[in-house]
């Protein structure tokens, strides 16, 4: 925009300033006198009036006085009557008070104006500094990803960042003039009057909001407003800023549903557990009473009537009283098995050497009149159940010692296989029948046998214990064999936090 | 039977008849059975023990042993248990919990209320037997009761 300099038309020195004035009145005066010269007439006033309105405009008000002064003297001295006087006739008083009043006049005008012109100016450039100053703000502004708008009090948007045209996909010329409600379709969680009504109060608001982008999908937003307000303390405007969490609730939600999920299934597992208990104990206690009796009573029938009844039935009675027995001891097995599945694990630093030495001492008894080698390498110390453990290794033991019975030279191997680093992996190898890889599925499951009982006694719950003790470690159970050839039992634990490895 | 004269009175609470029998059998066997009180709940128990009911009128002493089951109809043995174990009298009178149980929460809160003796009877009827009989000769013979208790 092409706009007069208006600072250059005022100088700066006071001696070009004031010399300005002397200037313009000296060739006022002599264009007076060359035009008199040439019979011109009252050329004078009209010039000096010319040289004072140049002093007023160029130089200011203190050379336009001077100007004023000098033409008055000028005029008085050379063109009004008697000329070459200062002195003026009485009837040319009028005209001279009236030039100089006409001339002050002139100077105070241009003096107003000047000032007039002076703010313009001081104003000009102040609106100038706040502009590239807010311009200034509002492109970093801009550097945000946080989406931010104003608003006036009639929910008009005045400022639209670039974050809130990422967000909601409208550039600030669209939304800038628009109702910022209708734009973003906000869907409040209380009624807005409310949320005015605290903004009001308290200068601002927090809240989530739900609002629709421009190509339509919902997005919900944590929302903050803060009021500001004019020196009156009138309200002006509503800074808002939002921050997209529709990803974040969207995961609230789904972690919401599956504790209510997981705290649902936890109490049914706790109910289930329970009766699980209940009926353990309910096994424990009915379930063997009436077996007792069976045995007792057969036994009281054996007594009084071994002398009187044939071998057959006394054959028929030995089988109850063994049945019961065996009765007994699966009761008796059930009721171990279920109960690890109950009891808490309560883990310590075990050493491994140590259990197994307690698990040879505990099975010492099955292993009289045998002819065992025993190999039994170094084994680490780690976090775990004792006694539960304790019992996976007898359970090992005893199957190996079993199942060698019918070597004239049983050899069993206790040791550490190679793991990585996050699990152990502990075996028990023996040279016994071994089994049919075929059924190794059946191995651990509970009462599951491969040999009849008449060859290997067993309940077939020792496996499936040991199994159940592995899996409550974090670990797993498995097996090879081939049938006649031995087989190995292996478990492994994870070597968490703390499992120490002391070879 | 030496013994015999000396034999303390046996208060036995069981509430299956066939146990009360083979019980009394396992105790006839070795001549331990001719002073067995036997009740059928947890209230018959307590009323022999305070002298109440059915059992007003019976001599003041106290059993020489209790072979307590666990299960029992009305009051259970727990409860009974808890009763005379904080009953200043009664507090002596031995007490031998006898039950198919193998369960350790009762184990643990049997041993908690101050039980003497925790017997889980065994399947075989020999080992049932032996037991009884150690049970018999320990808390009727060997053992000395407290004061108050019958002795014939």
């Amino acid at each position: 925009m092409a706009r007069p300099n208006l600072e250059l038309q005022i100088a700066r020195s006071p001696v070009l300033r004031y010399g300005l004035a002397v200037l313009s009145v000296s060739v006022a005066f002599g264009a007076s006198l060359l035009l008199e010269r040439f019979h011109f007439r009252n050329v004078a006033d009209p010039l000096f009036l010319l040289a004072i309105a140049i002093a007023v405009w160029y130089a200011g008000t203190g050379p336009a006085i001077l100007a004023v002064v000098l033409s008055g003297m000028t005029d008085t001295y050379f063109f009004i009557e008697p000329i070459y006087s200062i002195y003026i006739t009485r009837a040319d008083v009028p005209h001279f008070v009236i030039f100089v009043l006409f001339a002050s006049l002139l100077t105070g005008f241009a003096a107003v104006r000047r000032r007039v012109e002076r703010d313009l100016v001081q104003a000009r450039d102040d609106l100038q500094i706040e502009v590239a100053e807010r311009t200034q703000q509002a492109s970093l502004l801009n550097l945000t990803h946080d989406t931010i708008f104003v608003r006036d009090m009639s929910d008009v948007i005045t400022y639209w960042n670039r974050g809130a045209q990422e967000l909601y996909g409208w550039t600030d010329k669209e939304a800038i003039g628009r109702h910022s409600q209708e734009l973003l379709q906000t869907i409040f969680p209380t009624p807005l009057e409310d949320i005015r009504a605290e903004l009001l109060r308290t200068n601002r608001w927090e809240g989530e909001l739900k609002k629709t982008k421009a190509e339509g999908t919902q997005v919900v937003v944590a929302s903050r407003w803060s009021l500001r307000r004019d020196d009156q303390e009138r309200p002006l405007a509503i800074l808002e800023t939002n921050n997209d969490i529709t990803e974040r609730k969207r995961r609230e939600e789904e972690i919401q549903g599956l504790n209510r999920e997981l705290a649902k299934r936890s109490t049914d597992l706790e109910s289930i557990n329970k009766e699980l208990e209940a009926f353990a104990y309910s096994i424990s206690h009915d379930l063997r009473a009436p077996l007792r009796h069976m045995a007792g009573y057969t036994e009281l029938l054996q007594k009084h009537a071994s002398a009187v009844v044939d071998e057959k039935s006394n054959r028929y009675m030995a089988m109850i009283l063994e049945s019961a027995k065996r009765m007994g001891n699966l009761i008796d097995d059930l009721l171990a098995f279920s109960r690890i599945g109950r009891a808490e694990t309560q883990k310590t630093l075990v050493s491994l050497a140590q259990l197994v030495r307690e698990a040879l001492a505990e099975v010492r008894q099955d292993t009289e009149g045998r002819n065992i080698a025993w190999r039994i390498s170094a084994l680490p110390d780690f976090y775990g159940d004792r006694s539960m453990l304790r019992l996976v290794l007898v359970n090992l033991i005893s199957n190996a010692i079993k199942f060698t019975r019918t070597r004239p030279q049983a050899e069993i191997e206790i040791g550490c296989a190679d793991g990585n680093r996050d699990e152990l992996i502990v075996f028990v190898r023996d040279n016994g029948v071994g089994f049919d890889m075929k059924y190794v599925n059946k191995l651990f499951g509970v009462f599951q046998r491969l040999h009849p009982s008449d060859a290997f006694e067993g309940t077939g719950i020792g496996l499936a214990t040991v199994q159940r003790i592995v899996h409550r470690h974090g670990g797993k159970v498995w097996a090879e064999g081939l049938v006649d050839s031995g087989a190995t039992f292996y478990f492994s634990a994870p070597r968490a936090e703390g499992h120490l490895w002391k070879p | 039977m030496e013994t015999m004269s000396k034999l303390g009175r046996i208060l036995m609470v069981e509430d299956d008849p066939k146990d009360v029998e083979l019980t009394l059998t396992a105790l006839e066997e070795y001549n331990l059975a001719n002073e067995v009180i036997v009740t059928r709940d947890g209230e018959q128990a307590l009323d022999y023990l305070y002298c109440r009911g059915e059992y007003q009128t019976r001599s003041r002493d106290n059993p020489a042993v209790m072979l307590l089951d666990l299960k029992l109809p009305k009051v259970d043995g727990l409860e009974v248990l808890k009763q005379i174990k904080s009953e200043g009298e009664l507090r002596m009178i031995p007490v031998v919990v006898l039950t198919s149980s193998k369960e350790e929460k009762d184990m643990v809160a049997s041993y908690k209320l101050g039980v003497n003796a925790y017997v889980v009877k065994p399947v075989d009827f020999h080992e049932f037997v032996n037991a009884i009989k150690e049970l018999g000769v320990f808390w009727a013979v060997i053992n000395e009761p407290p004061p108050g208790s019958v002795r014939k």
